[in-house]
C-alpha cells in the first residue's frame, strides 16, 4: 500500500510542476532597499545599491551566470579574442530596442564604451590598455588593446561602474535621460520615497531559462518599486508584517524572528563576502612589513567574526580569499598566517621590527556595525600584544575621505562581496587606499591580468594570493553570509549579491 | 508697529546671513567628501579629484562662499549633488509629509495637553492632577522614535492596521498618504504633549490665583466660564509660546522619527544629505528651517496682540 501511495505521489509531482508552479504574468512588487541610491547612472558609481536598481533599466554586453562565468547579454556570444589576446571582436544581438523604441547598433555601443572609459572607475581601469574601440559594421564592435588584458570581459559584465549601453545621442554627463535596453524602464523617481520601474514591452529576452544574471529575462511583473527604508530595525519589522515583497539587507540577529513570520521568509546568501583590514603600506607604522606581520599574528579572526556576526550560521573562518565554491579558491600563503591569535609572540615580533609604541590608527565606521565590532576586538588583541591603539570611529563619508590621505591612518576596515573576477578587487590596484606597490605585487598581478587562458589564470591567482599574504597588503578576516527577506508569495528570486527581479513573479 | 515689523525683518535677514555663513563654514571644515560618497567604495583618488573639480569643490573656501552668497541672493539655493535637481524642488517635494506630520502631531498634542492641563490645574493636588503630571513626566522622558517603534510593533506588525514605513507608492491618494502618517504623528504628538501639558497647567495655576478670577467667582459667573474664558484666555500667552516652539521643532524635521518610519520629509532629507555630504541640500534646508523658526516666532508675537490687548509693540 505504501509503495502504491509513494508511486502515486511521485507521479503526481512529476506531472504537477508545469501547471501548479508555472509563473504568471502581472503584479507589482515593493522592494525595500537600504536607502536612496546616490545616482541612477551605473557608470558613475561603484555603490552596490546603484547596481541593484539600475541593472533592471540598463544592460551590459556581458553578464555573469549562476556559476559566475561571463555570459553574453547584449552581445550575441562571448567575444572572439585574437591569438595575441589584443583584439576582441564582439558580435551584437540584433532587434534590441532602447526604451525610446530606437534600435541599438554598434554606434551606440562604441559611444557608450567611450563614455565608460572616461567616466566609470572600472572603465578608467581598462582605458590605459585600450588602443581603439570601433564599429566594424552595424552589429559588430572591435576593441583593440595595446597589450593583453584578461579581465576585460569581466569588467564589461559588471553591474556597477558598469559598461551599460545607452543610445549614442544620449551620452550626457550627468545622465539626464535614463534610457536603457533593460526589461524594466524608469517611470518615476521620487527621491527617498520610491523608484518606480515598469515593464518594457519592446524588450527582447535571450532564449531559455534564467541563469544567474544571464539567460532569459521573462518580465513576469508589471512593476517593480524600490522603496528606501534606511533603518535596519524598520526593515525587519516591515518584513515581519509583510509590507514589502523583498527586503534587502536584514541584520543577521533577526533571522530567527523572520522564520516565525507568517508572511515573509529569510533568504540567506551563503557566503556573501569577506571583511578585510587594509594596511597603509605607504606611510606610518604599518609601512614596515614586519609590523604588519606582527599585527596579523596578534589577531584572533574567530573572535572578530563571532563579535561581528554572532553565530557560525552566518560566518565561516576561511583564510583563502575565495571560498571553496569559487574556482579561484586556493590556500596559497594561508598556512601559519591566518587566525594565529598569538599576541605574546606578536608583541615580541613588533619590538624586533622596531616598533616603539607609536599609535596604530584604526579607521572604522558604524555605518556597517560589523566593521565596528571587528575593529573593537582587533584593538583589544593589539593592546594585548603591546601595541598602542587609536581606534577612530567616524561616519562612512569621513572614512572614505580620510583613507585617501596617506598621513591619517594605518588600518581601515572594509568588506567586499566575492567578485567573480579577482582582478576587480580594488585593493590590488596600486592607487587604491593602502597603496600596495611591491615588486612581488607587480610580478604576480601583472602576470595574472595579462594571461587569457582560464586554467593558467587560476594558477596565477594563487601567486597573487601568496603575494597578498607575504606582503600583508590586507588581512582577510573570514567569510560572512548576507540575509534578506522575501514574501512567501514571491517566486523566482534566487539569493544574489545584487538581487534582481526580472524573473520574479507573485503566486496567486 | 510698522517700525517693530521692520526691525524684526532686519533681524531676520541678519539671522539668515549668520546661519548661512556658519553652516557653510562648519560643512567645509567637517571631514567627508561628497565626491567620494557618490563614486562608491572602489573609486580611485584620481576619480574623486576629477569629480571634486567638476563640482567646484576644488576652489578655495572664499571663492566657494562668494559664489554661494551670490546664488542665494538671486534666490537660487543651488543644485543637489546627488539628486541632480534644484534644492528648492527637493525641499518642496519634502514639504507635504513634514507639514502634515507637524500639523497632526500638534493637533494630537493639543487635544491631549490642553484639556488635561486645564483640568489638572483646576483640580490641583487631585488624583487626576498627580496622574497627569506623572504621565507628562513619563512622556517627556520617552524618545519619540522609541514610542514610534513600540506603536509600530503593536499596531503595524501585530495588528497589521497601519503600514510600518513609507509614504504611499505611485498614484497614492492624499488619504492614503495621511494614513501613513498616523503612527509617527501619534508618537510625536504624545511626546510633544508633555511639555504643552506642563506649561498649560503651570500657566493656569498662576492665573487661577489672580484677583480677577476671585472677582468673577464672587460675581456669580459660572465655573466653566471662569475657567475657560477668564482664566484660560489669560493663560494663553505662555501656551502659545510653547506651541509655537513645538511647531518649529517639528517642522524642522522630526529627524529620527521620519527616518524610523521611512517618511520622505525634510528631516529625512537633511539626514541623508548629511550622510552623503550633499552640501547644497544641507545649506538650503538649514536656511529654510532657520527662516521658518524666525517666521513662526514672529507669527507668535503677532498672535500675542490678538490674545492680549495689553501687548503693544
Amino acid at each position: 500500500m505504501r509503495m502504491i501511495t509513494a508511486l502515486l505521489m511521485g507521479t503526481a509531482l512529476t506531472i504537477l510542476p508545469s501547471s501548479l508552479f508555472a509563473q504568471e504574468k502581472g503584479g507589482v512588487i515593493n522592494v525595500a532597499t537600504i536607502g536612496e541610491p546616490p545616482t541612477l547612472d551605473p557608470m558613475a558609481s561603484t555603490a552596490d545599491l546603484v547596481g541593484i536598481v539600475t541593472q533592471h533599466i540598463f544592460e551590459t554586453l556581458y553578464t555573469f551566470d549562476k556559476g559566475w562565468k561571463v555570459t553574453p547579454l547584449l552581445a550575441e556570444a562571448l567575444p572572439e579574442i585574437s591569438a595575441d589576446g589584443k583584439t576582441y571582436t564582439i558580435k551584437l544581438r540584433t532587434g534590441i530596442k532602447f526604451h525610446d523604441n530606437t534600435d541599438m547598433n554598434s554606434e551606440d555601443v562604441v559611444a557608450s564604451l567611450n563614455r565608460w572609459t572616461k567616466l566609470a572607475s572600472r572603465g578608467k581601469q581598462v582605458a590605459g590598455f585600450i588602443d581603439s574601440i570601433t564599429a566594424t559594421d552595424p552589429s559588430t564592435v572591435t576593441i583593440t588593446l595595446k597589450q593583453p588584458y584578461a579581465p576585460l570581459t569581466s569588467l564589461l559584465a559588471f553591474n556597477n561602474s558598469a559598461a551599460i549601453i545607452l543610445p549614442a545621442e544620449k551620452q550626457a554627463e550627468p545622465m539626464t535621460d535614463f534610457i536603457g535596453t533593460g526589461p524594466y524602464m524608469l517611470k518615476e523617481r521620487k527621491a527617498d520615497q520610491y523608484i518606480q520601474l515598469t515593464r518594457f514591452d519592446g524588450y527582447k529576452s535571450r532564449e531559455g531559462a534564467g541563469d544567474g544574471y544571464g539567460g532569459g529575462r521573462h518580465q513576469y511583473l508589471d512593476e517593480i518599486r524600490f522603496v528606501p527604508v534606511p533603518d535596519p530595525n524598520t526593515r525587519v519589522e516591515a518584513a515581519v508584517s509583510g509590507q514589502y515583497d523583498y527586503i534587502d539587507s536584514i541584520p543577521v540577529e533577526s533571522y530567527a524572528r523572520l522564520q516565525g513570520s507568517s508572511s515573509s521568509e529569510p533568504v540567506m546568501l551563503k557566503p556573501f563576502g569577506y571583511p578585510i583590514s587594509v594596511f597603509n603600506t605607504a606611510e606610518g607604522s604599518a609601512k614596515n612589513v614586519e609590523i604588519r606581520r606582527a599585527i596579523r599574528q596578534a589577531l584572533n579572526m574567530e573572535d572578530m567574526m563571532a563579535a561581528a556576526f554572532g553565530s557560525t550560521d552566518f560566518y565561516a573562518l576561511d583564510g583563502n580569499i575565495y571560498p571553496a565554491s569559487f574556482v579561484w579558491s586556493t590556500d596559497a600563503g594561508v598556512a601559519g598566517n591566518y587566525n594565529v591569535a598569538d599576541p605574546e609572540a606578536a608583541g615580541a615580533a613588533a619590538k624586533a621590527a622596531g616598533y616603539k609604541g607609536e599609535p596604530i590608527r584604526i579607521l572604522t565606521s558604524r555605518q556597517y556595525e560589523f566593521h565596528y565590532k571587528m575593529a573593537q576586538v582587533a584593538a583589544e588583541y593589539l593592546k594585548l600584544a603591546g601595541f598602542t591603539v587609536d581606534l577612530q570611529v567616524v561616519d562612512w563619508a569621513t572614512l572614505t575621505q580620510r583613507r585617501a590621505d596617506k598621513g591619517l591612518w594605518d588600518i581601515y576596515i572594509t568588506h567586499s562581496p566575492f567578485l567573480p573576477e579577482p582582478a576587480l578587487i580594488g585593493t590590488l590596484s596600486t592607487s587604491s587606499p593602502g597603496w600596495w606597490d611591491t615588486p612581488e605585487r607587480d610580478a604576480s598581478v601583472d602576470a595574472f591580468t595579462a594571461e587569457v587562458d582560464p586554467e593558467k589564470r587560476v594558477a596565477l591567482w594563487a601567486n597573487v594570493q601568496k603575494a597578498i599574504y607575504d606582503d600583508v597588503a590586507f588581512i582577510k578576516i573570514g567569510d560572512f553570509n548576507a540575509v534578506a527577506a522575501k514574501s512567501k508569495k514571491l517566486q523566482g528570486v534566487d539569493p544574489a549579491p545584487w538581487p534582481y527581479f526580472w524573473n520574479a513573479s507573485i503566486a496567486k | 508697529m510698522i517700525r517693530y515689523i521692520l526691525q524684526r525683518l532686519f533681524g531676520m535677514i541678519v539671522v539668515m546671513f549668520l546661519v548661512l555663513t556658519i553652516v557653510f563654514v562648519i560643512l567645509r571644515v567637517t571631514p567627508g567628501d561628497p565626491a567620494a560618497v557618490m563614486l562608491g567604495p572602489d573609486a580611485t583618488a584620481q576619480d574623486i579629484a576629477e569629480l571634486r573639480s567638476r563640482l567646484g569643490l576644488d576652489q578655495s573656501l572664499g571663492v566657494q562662499y562668494v559664489y554661494y552668497i551670490g546664488q542665494v541672493l538671486r534666490g537660487d539655493l543651488g543644485q543637489s549633488i546627488f539628486l541632480n535637481i534644484p534644492v528648492t524642488s527637493a525641499l518642496l517635494d519634502r514639504a507635504e509629509p513634514t507639514f502634515f506630520l507637524t500639523l497632526f502631531s500638534l493637533v494630537i498634542a493639543s487635544v491631549i495637553a490642553l484639556p488635561v492641563g486645564i483640568y489638572a490645574a483646576y483640580r490641583r493636588g487631585s488624583f487626576v492632577d498627580q496622574a497627569a503630571t506623572t504621565l507628562a513626566m513619563l512622556a517627556a522622558s520617552i524618545p519619540s522614535f522609541w514610542l514610534g517603534l513600540i506603536l509600530m510593533q503593536f499596531f503595524a506588525v501585530r495588528l497589521n492596521l497601519f503600514p510600518v514605513s513609507g509614504y504611499g507608492g505611485p498614484g497614492s491618494t492624499f488619504l492614503d498618504r495621511m494614513y501613513h502618517l498616523t503612527l509617527p504623528a501619534v508618537a510625536l504628538g504624545v511626546v510633544s504633549s508633555a511639555l504643552i501639558l506642563r506649561f498649560t497647567r503651570a500657566s493656569m495655576l498662576d492665573v487661577l490665583g489672580e484677583d480677577y478670577i476671585r472677582t468673577a467667582r464672587s460675581k456669580g459667573v459660572i465655573e466653566r466660564r471662569v475657567v475657560l474664558k477668564h482664566a484660560f484666555k489669560n493663560a494663553l500667552i505662555p501656551i502659545l509660546t510653547v506651541l509655537g516652539l513645538t511647531a518649529a521643532v517639528l517642522v524642522s524635521g522630526a529627524v529620527v522619527t521620519e527616518t524610523v518610519f521611512g517618511l520622505p520629509g525634510v528631516g529625512n532629507l537633511v539626514v541623508s544629505a548629511v550622510l552623503r555630504r550633499d552640501y547644497p541640500v544641507i545649506q538650503g534646508a538649514l536656511l529654510v528651517i532657520a527662516a521658518l523658526y524666525v517666521l513662526i516666532n514672529f507669527a507668535i508675537d503677532m498672535l500675542y496682540l490678538a490674545v492680549d490687548p495689553r501687548v503693544r509693540y
